[in-house]
């Protein structure tokens, strides 16, 4: 008990001073030098995080199976921790309009974008927990796309956390964030039911939502998931991004951020419209298969393998029985 | 108006059927008929019917809370309406 309790405070001081005093700087550096001690960090992390370390691998391996070595597991696992390290740089670069982070992040479908908007209905995009997302959706605004984002803010749902941790993450996360946002988040938390009509108010001013499908349904949501194919598997997902743009006209474009091999360079990848027309249930699953493959091409990308309770929840893997949901649903930024 | 409602909302939301026939004051919240999507297909329904814009302000549960509530809103609408048209 005492173990884990200093364990525990030694972490949250570790990640608080790497998000408030560390990344900042790394963020001043030259990316390349910026990037590589951040990557330091991410191996330390691997090292020293082995309870979580290995809950990540057993996640790979459950889900995986044989298609991936136990070598190329090694590899994700500790690919994993520096892209979460890297994270923080991202954030952090977002500063000045996000110039010094959109001088590294080429942007790739651009022109589906523009394209979109100037069909006058808005543009749903479509994107997943994965890479540095929030900082891809804060550039974007910058870019000059009018962005809102349909999500929690992590850190307000964490049950582990203390009511200073959350004013921590809301000021070193999402505070940079949330600046280069069009509006404030809209966050579907239970029982809000006005969620799809600020949504629909956004497309209809023409502007930019974006979701990430990807997000464990919370339990007042189960009974509206589907349950589509997804990693190999099939995943309960919720599909409410098909009726919001059948409902308000606007087309679903999905997009991803990539890091390149140099850690610096990133790629924001957007694609045309998916067709229009097709069944809910079809439409929804080609969003998620477009999700589930961005994810088997880069599996270190994807945020929630650390999450053994957030897997379970989306049906992926078997819940732990002796940890209860609260305590593990924790992955967030805050590594 | 209570009745084009209640049968938009019948015939469109209602997934239950032990929920139908549907009384005007049923509440569409508690009784799981309403939520986020099915509000935005409600609401589109109430502006290409009624010819109004609902804005933000206006998404209060109490303005949705049953068919009656939604009516009633609907009516306090009307002079906006007329003013706009007029």
């Amino acid at each position: 008990m005492g173990d884990s309790h200093a364990s525990r405070l030694f972490r949250t001081a570790e990640g608080a001073a790497y998000w408030a005093v560390v990344a900042p700087a790394l963020a001043r550096l030259p990316a390349i030098a910026g990037y590589r001690i951040a990557c330091w960090r991410g191996d330390w992390l691997c090292r020293r995080h082995v309870a979580e370390r290995t809950e990540l691998a057993r996640n790979l391996r459950q889900v995986f199976g044989a298609e991936l070595s136990p070598e190329s597991v090694q590899d994700v696992t500790q690919e994993w921790f520096r892209l979460s390290s890297c994270e923080a740089v991202d954030v952090k670069r977002l500063r000045r309009g996000a110039r010094p982070l959109q001088r590294l992040v080429e942007i790739r479908g651009r022109e589906h974008l523009e394209a979109a908007l100037a069909a006058g209905k808005g543009a749903i995009l479509c994107s997943a927990h994965f890479g540095s997302f929030d900082s891809a959706f804060s550039m974007l605004n910058a870019c000059g796309f009018p962005v809102t984002t349909i999500g929690r803010w992590q850190h307000k749902y964490t049950a582990s956390l203390s009511t200073a941790e959350r004013r921590f993450w809301a000021l070193v996360y999402a505070k940079p964030l949330q600046r280069l946002r069009h509006r404030p988040n809209i966050e579907p938390w239970p029982g809000r039911f006005d969620v799809a009509t600020r949504a629909a108010a956004a497309l209809r001013a023409n502007e930019v939502v974006t979701v990430s499908i990807d997000a464990p349904p919370l339990d007042s949501d189960l009974a509206r998931t589907v349950e589509v194919p997804f990693l190999g598997r099939r995943a309960r997902l919720l599909p409410g991004i098909v009726t919001l743009a059948q409902l308000t006209g606007a087309p679903v474009l999905v997009g991803f951020l990539y890091r390149s091999a140099d850690y610096c360079h990133q790629v924001l990848e957007i694609s045309p419209p998916l067709p229009a027309g097709d069944e809910p249930a079809s439409a929804f699953g080609r969003c998620a298969a477009e999700v589930s493959a961005a994810i088997t091409r880069n599996p270190a990308h994807w945020r929630y393998w650390a999450s053994t309770a957030d897997l379970a929840t989306l049906g992926l893997v078997l819940p732990e029985p002796d940890r209860s949901a609260a305590a593990a649903s924790s992955v967030v930024a805050m590594n | 108006m209570e009745t084009v409602i209640n049968e938009y909302i019948s015939q469109e939301l209602v997934r239950d059927p032990g929920l139908l026939p549907l009384a005007d004051d049923t509440s569409l919240l508690e009784s799981g008929i309403l939520d986020s999507l099915s509000l935005l297909q409600l609401v589109v329904f109430l502006e290409e019917r009624f010819g109004i814009t609902v804005g933000d302000q206006d998404l209060l549960p109490e303005n949705f809370a049953s068919v009656t509530t939604i009516c009633a809103y609907l009516r306090t609408r009307e002079p906006q309406k007329q003013a706009a048209h007029g």
